[in-house]
């Protein structure tokens, strides 16, 4: 796996990595690929993967009841800019 | 060269609930930006879904009138992608499971019905709705999280004629079981469409174009001729087409290049652990299922073969929900069908728009209009008093005695009508000669002779028989 | 000072803590934001006027909640953790947001934004993580109480090494409504006490339905508190003999044996377990992808479009770019390439489908093994607390790191109740032993704990000269 790769996967989850990050990125996956091959000497055949540490069958679905709200000036509280009631960015192009 | 068209439709449609998909805050179209939100809808940290029950009966209700089978266990996953309308960076579908799989609605053309196949119909939530100024976009949070269905037909239509028919079925349906609104144009149902030409004999299927922005479904039909003509030129010209997605531009009624695909985006989809599978019984499938309001084929079927309704009437009521649901609360109350329906689809619907009113903005009440129906049934009043009644109704004048007070009523005696006609048979022997020369205008001049005498409150088809049989007689 | 003496002092514990914390914390770097007496809710309640910290991933309304990431540094909630607003309406009152590695990814609290959190046992060790702000302000006898979560050991482990009492209840137990997350699917809101009675008693408060956390338990929330008496003879601990076996340090080791030998003494049933020791050394990379991966999705909304730090840009994806660079860690970013690796499409069945196959292998195995014995138990480290300075880097790939490090994430894979308490000292620095039980089994578990405690007489230990 090259650096080039590697800043592909960061740009996948908006980042950027320094030079030495992938340095170090790349001996990260040094490790994992070992670690895989731990996981690898377990028999996995027929196992389903498991999502939730227990199934407990639940049937509980949330009524359409409106519970709470904020109000605009709670929802923009944190915005680091605000316009007219919007949060705002640079203009999105589609 | 002649060249096969093959549609693929993807419709989105938000559903009517009171809340979110995952959370309990309300939302109304048009409300003030940012004011329909809670901390879940703009993602803030550490928050989790809830999943609304009302938006998962809505879908069971979608997959039962589109013939989906259910699947009983709803799971969700996640979708990944960054994008500042996507709160989360990740979007709550189903992809793995979806609520339903393998169903078919049937379109008719001329007569001529069609299936048209259904893949799947899956839940998700909506984005935050974007407005590009000049050099920022506004970021209004209201829709992020509003619970949407996802229809994906199979690439089963190939006129633009009947990707125009589908939409417009499905649209119909979709509002008549109250699931969404599906108003196009204000983005409460919106459509992406697959386009892919080959030669007629071809086998192999062209390459898929991606249709977006499609606001109306006459600008489906639109695009989709523009799209024939264009691909089929390029063909032509033996030139190779490209997998593109374009966008219906309203203005010049074409379509054009948003972009080209590269590639399919991974999204890594991977199993919501937020929610746990929910497990549906199989019983409150069922009662969801059979309490769901009648599905407007069948209700069409109802209006024809079982009130003896005119295919015209039918459709016309058929063509506004609204309409036909003020019909069928009426037709609890009184029994003739094309009267009631007479007097909703040409007299009311004259009445209001001369008031510029719509029939719930009106005061009128499928009781009031049930009462003058059954008035008129009943020979207490003429059709022509009705408009008068009917008028007063709209106006929330109770029927009867709107009719009391001005001293409408139907004269329906016999021996008192007698007298009158004798009494204007012997007033008008010119009359009655001129009728024995063949003048057949005459009876209808003696006949409101006597409506006249009456002040309009003699039963019109009672006066007209007993004229002719008295003239008969002289 | 337990919950009890603290309740005793009434509105006077509040400033008891605040100022110890203030003073303390110049050493211990264990508090991100000191939170104002905002008076008590509740004066009847459980925690009456109780001091509590918080782990700074606790969403706490109208008070900065940066999880130690910079990206976060400017947060501040508009709402408050179901957790949070349960100590509340118990009476409780948060003076402070305890430092955690960032984003709760990490085991040794080095990660804070605010840097490292120190020992009070000898301030050059690491308090572990990633809850370990909360954990030595308990150990320093700031608070008798202190909330933390635990996603891999990270309330269990620390308490280890700060010689006090880790919780973590099972999954579902306490809702994780408004914690900052870092896996959901293995986080798990834990806490740190001094004793196993008040651990008991704060299960009480905490626990129970959310129907905000749809994964949140209906299981009946019971008075532990009152159902800690047990009966020796009545009791099993079935010693995880692959922690023993891969245990370098002897005298932890020793430590250990003597506790099994005493309680075998009391009457209590021992019983050795072998697990596949294959099985044991998968559990870390399947954790490590599986937590990672499910991470590097959690922390997409760290975007700087509606909340956090927001970095300078030209576009809105530069925006995103900038403040999450910016933002995050090398070490968070790492971990995130690592993770949304495992689930591209082309990659996931044999990463990260095949981590959570692994996974349901260890839960079956474990809940197996749980059919015969009450408990399993074995150390809570093979070390005690590492230095800061920590000159040589573990090798990630020894029996040693695998098992006796990593071991206890089989209670998170498994949703288990597991608890930590100290069980004795090592060079003058205190080692805990872990007990975990079936799942929502608490009352079992809180019963051998006591037992434990009553054993080894260690409890309330508090390290205030440092």
């Amino acid at each position: 796996m090259d650096k080039k790769e590697l800043q592909k996967y960061a740009h996948n989850l908006m980042f950027e990595l320094s030079n030495e990050e992938l340095e170090a990125l790349e001996g990260d996956f040094d490790v994992l690929k070992a670690q895989l091959d731990l996981l690898n000497k377990v028999d996995t055949t027929n196992v389903e993967p498991m999502v939730y540490p227990f199934v407990l069958e639940t049937t509980y679905l949330r009524p359409d009841e409106a519970d709470h709200l904020l109000t605009q000036e709670e929802a923009l509280a944190n915005a680091p800019q605000v316009k007219q009631g919007h949060f705002v960015v640079p203009k999105v192009v589609k | 060269m002649n060249y096969q068209m093959t549609i693929g439709i993807e419709i989105h449609m938000e559903l009517n609930t009171k809340t979110k998909m995952f959370s309990g805050a309300p939302y109304h179209f048009k409300k003030e930006a940012n004011t329909c939100t809670n901390e879940v809808d703009l993602a803030l940290p550490g928050t989790l879904p809830c999943v609304n029950q009302m938006a998962v009966k809505k879908a069971i209700e979608a997959c039962a009138a589109l013939n989906l089978k259910i699947d009983p266990l709803v799971c969700f996953d996640r979708k990944n992608y960054y994008y500042s309308d996507l709160p989360k960076g990740y979007q709550i579908t189903q992809q793995f499971h979806p609520i339903g799989r393998d169903g078919y609605l049937t379109i008719k053309d001329e007569g001529v019905s069609k299936k048209i196949r259904i893949n799947r119909i899956h839940m998700e939530e909506d984005t935050a709705k974007q407005f590009h100024l000049h050099d920022e976009t506004l970021i209004d949070f209201n829709r992020a999280g509003v619970p949407l269905i996802e229809i994906v037909s199979e690439p089963d239509m190939h006129t633009p004629r009947e990707a125009a028919l589908y939409v417009e079925k499905l649209r119909q349906i979709m509002t008549y079981i109250g699931v969404s609104d599906a108003k196009m144009e204000e983005g409460s149902m919106r459509c992406d469409i697959n386009v892919s030409l080959a030669r007629a004999d071809s086998e192999e299927l062209g390459v898929k174009v991606e249709i977006k922005n499609l606001n109306s479904i006459a600008n489906i039909e639109t695009a989709l001729k523009y799209e024939y003509e264009r691909q089929s030129e390029l063909y032509d010209k033996g030139e190779t087409i490209t997998q593109d997605t374009r966008r219906f531009d309203e203005k010049s009624q074409t379509t054009v290049l948003m972009r080209h695909k590269e590639g399919s985006i991974d999204y890594k989809y991977f199993p919501e652990p937020n929610i746990f599978p929910i497990a549906l019984k199989e019983d409150y499938i069922k009662e969801i299922i059979a309490k769901m309001d009648e599905l407007p084929d069948v209700k069409l079927e109802r209006y024809e073969k079982k009130m003896g309704l005119s295919a015209y009437d039918a459709n016309t009521l058929l063509s506004d929900k609204e309409l036909a649901n003020f019909f069928d609360e009426t037709m609890k109350l009184c029994d003739n069908a094309k009267l009631a329906c007479n007097m909703l689809v040409s007299e009311i619907q004259g009445l209001l728009s001369k008031l510029g009113q719509s029939l719930c903005e009106s005061k009128l009440s499928p009781g009031a209009l049930a009462k003058i129906v059954k008035m008129v049934d009943a020979g207490e009043i003429s059709s022509k008093q009705a408009k008068e009644v009917l008028s007063a109704a709209i106006d929330g004048a109770d029927p009867s005695e709107f009719a009391q007070k001005m001293g409408l009523k139907q004269n329906s005696n016999e021996d008192e009508i007698l007298k009158l006609v004798l009494e204007v048979l012997n007033e008008n022997p010119q009359s009655i000669s001129d009728f024995k020369n063949g003048k057949d205008r005459a009876m209808g001049y003696l006949v409101g002779q006597v409506m006249k005498k009456s002040k309009g409150q003699a039963n019109p088809a009672l006066a007209s028989r007993l004229v002719k049989e008295e003239l008969a007689k002289r | 000072m337990n919950i009890q003496e603290s309740k005793n002092l009434g509105g006077a514990a509040f400033k008891n803590s605040y100022e110890k914390a203030q003073k303390y914390n110049e050493k211990l770097n264990a508090i991100v934001t000191f939170v104002e007496d905002e008076g008590c809710q509740n004066q009847q309640g459980l925690l009456a006027n109780v001091p509590v910290a918080v782990k700074d991933n606790f969403s706490t309304k109208g008070v900065k909640t940066t999880a130690c990431s910079n990206i976060l540094a400017n947060y501040q909630p508009v709402f408050d953790a179901t957790a949070i607003k349960k100590l509340k309406e118990a009476g409780a009152k948060i003076f402070a947001k305890a430092s955690m590695d960032e984003l709760a990814m990490g085991g040794t609290n080095l990660t804070a934004n605010i840097g490292p959190c120190h020992n009070p046992y000898d301030l050059k060790r690491i308090s572990g993580g990633s809850s370990g702000g909360s954990a030595v302000l308990v150990a320093s006898g700031v608070t008798p109480l202190a909330l933390g979560s635990d996603t891999g050991d990270s309330v269990r482990k620390p308490a280890a090494y700060c010689g006090i009492v880790g919780t973590k209840p099972s999954y579902g137990r306490i809702s994780r409504y408004g914690v900052i997350p870092y896996a959901s699917s293995l986080d798990h809101v834990a806490y740190f006490t001094g004793n196993v009675y008040d651990a008991a008693l704060a299960l009480e408060v905490l626990a129970g339905r959310d129907d905000l956390d749809m994964t949140s338990s209906y299981e009946p929330v019971l008075n532990y508190s009152q159902l800690l008496d047990y009966d020796f003879s009545k009791l099993s601990f079935g010693v995880i003999d692959n922690v023993i076996e891969a245990m370098s340090n002897q005298k932890i080791k020793e430590t250990f044996l003597k506790l099994i030998h005493d309680l075998e003494a009391k009457g209590a049933k021992v019983k050795h377990i072998h697990f596949d020791n294959d099985l044991l050394k998968a559990l870390f990379p399947t954790y490590f992808i599986i937590a990672n991966a499910e991470a590097s999705a959690n922390h997409s909304n760290l975007d700087g479009v509606r909340f956090g730090v927001r970095e300078k840009g030209d576009s809105m994806e530069e925006i995103m770019i900038n403040s999450r660079t910016k933002g995050f860690s090398s070490f968070i970013k790492k971990r995130f390439v690592v993770g949304s690796y495992s689930l591209f499409e082309e990659n996931q069945e044999r990463l990260f489908r095949k981590a959570q196959k692994v996974r349901r292998l260890v839960c079956e195995s474990f809940n197996e093994s749980l059919k015969d014995v009450d408990v399993l138990i074995a150390p809570a480290s093979g070390q005690v607390a590492p230095l800061i300075q920590n000159e040589e880097k573990q090798d990630e790939l020894t029996d040693e790191y695998l098992i006796c490090e990593n071991y206890m994430v089989f209670a998170n894979f498994a949703g288990l109740p597991s608890i930590t308490l100290p069980m004795g000292f090592v060079d003058d620095l205190p080692v805990g032993v872990n007990l975990s039980a079936k799942a929502f089994d608490e009352v079992t578990m809180f019963r051998c704990a006591k037992a434990l405690e009553d054993v080894t007489g260690l409890k309330d230990l508090v390290k205030e000269d440092f």
